[in-house]
């Protein structure tokens, strides 16, 4: 509750802030926030909005299905082989290193425009990330209770569901903690500039018509869809992770 | 076959660090045998290799033991996992209710480790090694960090177990009243690099008392001699 108190201050205290930037600088390059908020019910209710934030929320939720489903395993490998590490170190070094932008020149000539291009780029900018912090939760794996383990030669697969599973959960956790805010914003950038259909595009368009509270309107609707995924994907966890939580 | 052990010339080494030197000795089955040596010595190395967790330098053990049952000197739980699931990790089958029971954990069967005494994890440790219906049970210094009425009551529970139905045990400890209870063969270890340097018969009932004036006078002699060996070195 104290907690839910503490988080509606700060809410406030933004929309003050903000409220008193609208005031200061003009009105049609920072709109109210009342405005905003006005303007984008009305966008909501006009349809195409809605549309076209699913067409990001689905790129967003395929990116980091494909990330965990790739990032982990090899975060595994990569964390249990020094040598496999130090061979594929380099290369993920390099995928970090590689500038949105260069990406998106290359699936645009690859693929064309089309939800491949950001929901690739998004993969890309999140998979070194999930491959390290796997092989960080990995190296932390309480190595007297694999040897335990092994004493009892308790079978590979029980082993990974009760002790891997449940030492990674809390890097599994921090992943998407950091990874579902990345993925909206490189997703929608993605998407403005390569094309193609979702809210980037729709706040291309408010751009090349000088539409400024749109614009306005248009973010904040994506900061809330960022913050609404984090919130449900972080419940789904919870639940998922009850049964290797510590009472 | 009456031995259900026998080690040959053992040795190991740790790169250049001699740690076990030229163990010679065999086991029958049912018997109950503690070393007891100085902290360091390589006692629970002995162990490892004999669970087959490490390799010998030299030498080799003959284990005709099918299932090692092993109370680590920390309880190593799963965390997040309740104390039923620790003891169905090793063995889906087991019956781990009569045996909680056995050993005083009725009604802890859903707590997590987190939510226990120290005694109380050291007795799931215990069970974990049982549920596997052992032929040789290790205790790996299993009591040391437990304070004298719960290690008492826990060892008091083993020997019950081992006089129903008498399996084998391999001890190391550095207290002399554990081995003494525990033990009707002790090995004396040297410092290391460990070497076997004396045995001693315990001929004591099976079924002992902490303050048995037998246990008492044993206690006294071994330490007149574990001095003697002190004064040689």
């Amino acid at each position: 509750m104290k907690s839910l108190i503490h988080a509606l201050i700060g809410i406030f205290l933004l929309l003050v802030v903000w409220q008193l930037l609208a005031l200061i600088l003009n009105k049609s390059i920072v709109p109210a926030p009342a405005e905003t908020l006005s303007l984008l019910a009305q966008l909501l209710v006009s349809g195409p909005i809605i549309l076209a934030a699913w067409q990001t929320a689905w790129k967003v939720f395929l990116a980091l299905l494909l990330v965990l489903l790739i990032g982990l395993p090899l975060g595994l490998g990569l964390g249990l082989s020094k040598t496999l590490y130090n061979m594929f170190r380099p290369i993920i070094m390099v995928i970090q290193a590689v500038p949105v932008i260069s990406w998106l020149s290359l699936v645009i000539f690859a693929w064309g425009i089309g939800w491949k291009g950001p929901v690739f780029i998004a993969f890309l900018s999140l998979l070194p990330l999930a491959i390290l912090t796997t092989v960080a939760g990995v190296r932390n794996l309480d190595q007297n209770l694999l040897e335990m383990a092994r004493l009892y030669r308790v079978p590979a697969g029980r082993v990974i569901r009760d002790i891997y599973l449940g030492s990674l959960l809390p890097f599994i956790a921090a992943i998407l903690d950091v990874s579902i805010g990345q993925a909206w914003k490189v997703i929608l950038v993605a998407e403005y500039l390569s094309g193609g259909k979702g809210l980037g595009v729709e706040i291309l368009r408010m751009r090349m018509n000088i539409d400024f509270p749109g614009l306005w309107a248009l973010t904040l609707l994506a900061v809330l869809l960022g913050i609404i995924t984090e919130r449900l994907i972080k419940k789904g966890l919870g639940r998922l992770s009850h049964q290797w939580i510590i009472a | 076959m009456d031995h259900c052990l026998v080690v040959k010339g053992l040795s190991k080494n740790y790169d250049s660090l001699p740690v076990l030197d030229n163990w010679n000795l065999s086991l029958n089955w049912g018997q109950r045998l503690v070393f007891l040596g100085p902290s360091g010595a390589g006692k629970t190395t002995f162990l490892k290799i004999l669970a087959g967790l490490e390799e010998a330098s030299q030498g080799h053990i003959e284990n005709y033991c099918r299932k090692i049952g092993f109370v680590f000197q920390e309880p190593r739980l799963i965390p997040w996992r309740s104390v039923k699931e620790n003891l169905l990790f090793i063995n889906p089958r087991g019956d781990f209710a009569s045996l909680l029971s056995r050993l005083r954990l009725a009604g802890f069967e859903d707590y997590f480790p987190s939510q226990l005494s120290a005694g109380m994890k050291q007795r799931v440790n215990l069970a974990r090694a049982l549920i596997i219906q052992p032929d040789l049970l290790i205790l790996d210094e299993a009591f040391s960090s437990l304070d004298l009425s719960v290690k008492t009551s826990i060892m008091e529970d083993i020997n019950q177990l081992w006089l129903e139905n008498p399996f084998t045990i391999i001890a190391v400890t550095h207290d002399l009243k554990e081995a003494l209870y525990m033990a009707e063969r002790i090995i004396i270890l040297s410092p290391r690099p460990a070497r076997i340097m004396q045995e001693i018969e315990v001929n004591l009932e099976p079924e002992r008392s902490f303050s048995s004036p037998g246990l008492l006078q044993l206690e006294s002699d071994l330490i007149k001699l574990l001095c003697s060996f002190q004064a040689e070195v």
